[in-house]
């Protein structure tokens, strides 16, 4: 079974004459949690919308190629303050806005957004002015939103961007927990370090093609490390001239020098 | 005020510019634009925060009655310039009932309010939306502008001095609030969608404003005094 199914899918913006995705085929299944990586402009974005079923159905532009979803997917995009809705006054009325638009019976919107203010850690935040919350809480406001939806493939585009730290843990966390339950993740994030404990597959993006799939242990090949895209302790250890293969960790390097 | 139902505050903003222009002049204009002025100054008429989104009730209405006055005084020249007095004291005073009534409009309305009221008499969520936009884009520019002019003066533009400066000043400030603003309604409306707002399904009213029998009734009298008044001018 399928959640998402993109099978040689090529996209063009409108009005450009060059595709921003080109030749893409790519699986993901219930509990999956498949990470993006590239560079700005990689395409990575791109398909994060396609999966979403917002390109090019609002963005405008043409896909060739077929792309099969089994489930309702929900977006989170990297910065907060233009998800806003606009028209809450509370956090709890910014979570409900995505479940009420559904149509779904009150009771069900307040047990969704319950639950979704709570594995968000923002509780505490539900009757404050949307207005008055730091980028951080912001953003998880918003994630809180979309998980209020209940989405079968929740899709994450730098999700940790406008986080601290301890932020950032935590919602790698909630995606994993997440994963647990049988949600499929489709994530693009330039938090590689996290990468390893976080996804089970990495898909590198160049110039709107896919480089290669694998396991997160892409992360510390000489290829991806020579494009910046390799984890920071695979970084250093090929920058200080150790020889390959790299260690993906703090963890692996501690065993390696063992 | 903010307290009335959604389509009692709309009743109201629409009502007292058709008097203005339905009711002679200078004497009806006059006493319409002194009823818009005077709403402005009611308590629960402030203009948006700093934040993005309107929120009635948080700052004194003085603001409000000052914005009221601030926007409708460049019609007043023009109309100086373009008429005689008595022509400008004509037109002015309808416009002035026009821009007040709108400024307590969106002072005074919150859009969720708008939505929810709009959504529980079965309007669609899209239109119930755009409606609540176009009235909180005032407040949401304002704060826009308001961190533009900021990011300016740190890097050394100042929007005061001569004209010239000024000019210079204005396209600084110009040109990022249209392209930032531009570019938003792209992210918005991706964000948006993703949320449900294109689904189609009727929404979930969650808090649908209370509707009274009184207001109903004010609203239906408001029409009524609107035609009485169109017809006792044309006949």
């Amino acid at each position: 079974m399928k959640i998402l199914g993109l099978d040689d899918v090529t996209f063009w913006y409108p009005a450009t004459a060059n595709p921003a995705l080109e030749n893409v085929s790519l699986d993901v299944a219930p509990g999956d949690i498949v990470a993006l990586v590239g560079r700005g402009g990689a395409g990575a974005s791109t398909l994060l919308l396609i999966a979403a079923g917002l390109a090019p159905r609002v963005t405008g532009g043409r896909l060739a190629g077929s792309v099969g979803r089994g489930g309702r997917a929900g977006i989170v995009l990297p910065t907060p303050w233009t998800q806003v809705s606009g028209m809450a006054f509370t956090v709890w009325d910014e979570v409900a806005f995505g479940p009420a638009n559904l149509g779904w019976p009150v009771h069900e919107i307040t047990r969704h957004v319950d639950r979704a203010l709570e594995r968000l850690e923002i509780a505490p935040l539900a009757s404050r002015d949307p207005a008055t919350l730091s980028g951080g809480e912001l953003q998880r406001v918003i994630i809180a939103g979309i998980l209020a939806m209940d989405p079968d493939l929740l899709v994450l585009d730098e999700p940790t961007a406008e986080l601290d730290p301890e932020g950032a843990r935590a919602v790698w966390r909630l995606v994993r927990s997440l994963a647990g339950e049988g949600k499929a993740v489709l994530l693009a994030t330039s938090d590689v370090d996290a990468l390893p404990d976080v996804a089970d597959r990495i898909v590198w993006l160049e110039q709107g093609s896919v480089r290669a799939i694998g396991a997160p242990s892409l992360l510390a090949e000489d290829a991806m490390c020579e494009a910046g895209l390799g984890t920071t302790v695979a970084g250093l250890w090929r920058a200080a001239g150790l020889g390959a293969p790299y260690p993906l960790t703090v963890v692996d390097a501690v065993q390696r020098w063992r | 005020m903010s307290a009335l139902h959604p389509f009692s505050l709309l009743a109201i903003a629409a009502a007292l510019p058709a008097f203005a222009w339905i009711l002679p002049a200078p004497g009806g204009a006059l006493a319409t634009a002194l009823v818009a002025l005077g709403l402005t100054l009611t308590p629960g008429a402030g203009p948006g925060s700093t934040a993005g989104w309107s929120t009635p009730g948080r700052r004194p209405g003085f603001v409000t009655f000052r914005t009221a006055l601030v926007s409708a005084a460049p019609f007043w020249l023009f109309l100086l310039l373009l008429h005689d007095v008595p022509t400008m004291v004509r037109m002015g005073l309808r416009i002035t009932t026009m821009v007040a009534s709108f400024v307590w409009l969106v002072a005074a309305l919150s859009p969720d309010r708008l939505v929810e009221a709009m959504v529980a008499r079965r309007w669609s969520l899209a239109m119930a939306y755009l409606f609540a936009a176009t009235l909180s884009a005032v407040p949401i520019l304002r704060a826009r502008a308001r961190r533009i002019v900021e990011a300016q003066r740190c890097r050394g533009l100042s929007p005061r001095g001569s004209v010239a400066n000024r000019l210079r000043a204005l396209r600084a400030l110009a040109l990022p609030l249209v392209l930032s603003a531009l570019h938003e309604v792209d992210e918005r409306t991706l964000a948006l969608e993703t949320r449900g707002l294109g689904t189609g399904v009727r929404r979930t009213p969650l808090a649908a404003p209370l509707d009274r029998t009184a207001e109903r009734a004010g609203r239906w009298a408001l029409l009524l005094l609107c035609l009485a008044a169109l017809i006792w001018r044309l006949a």
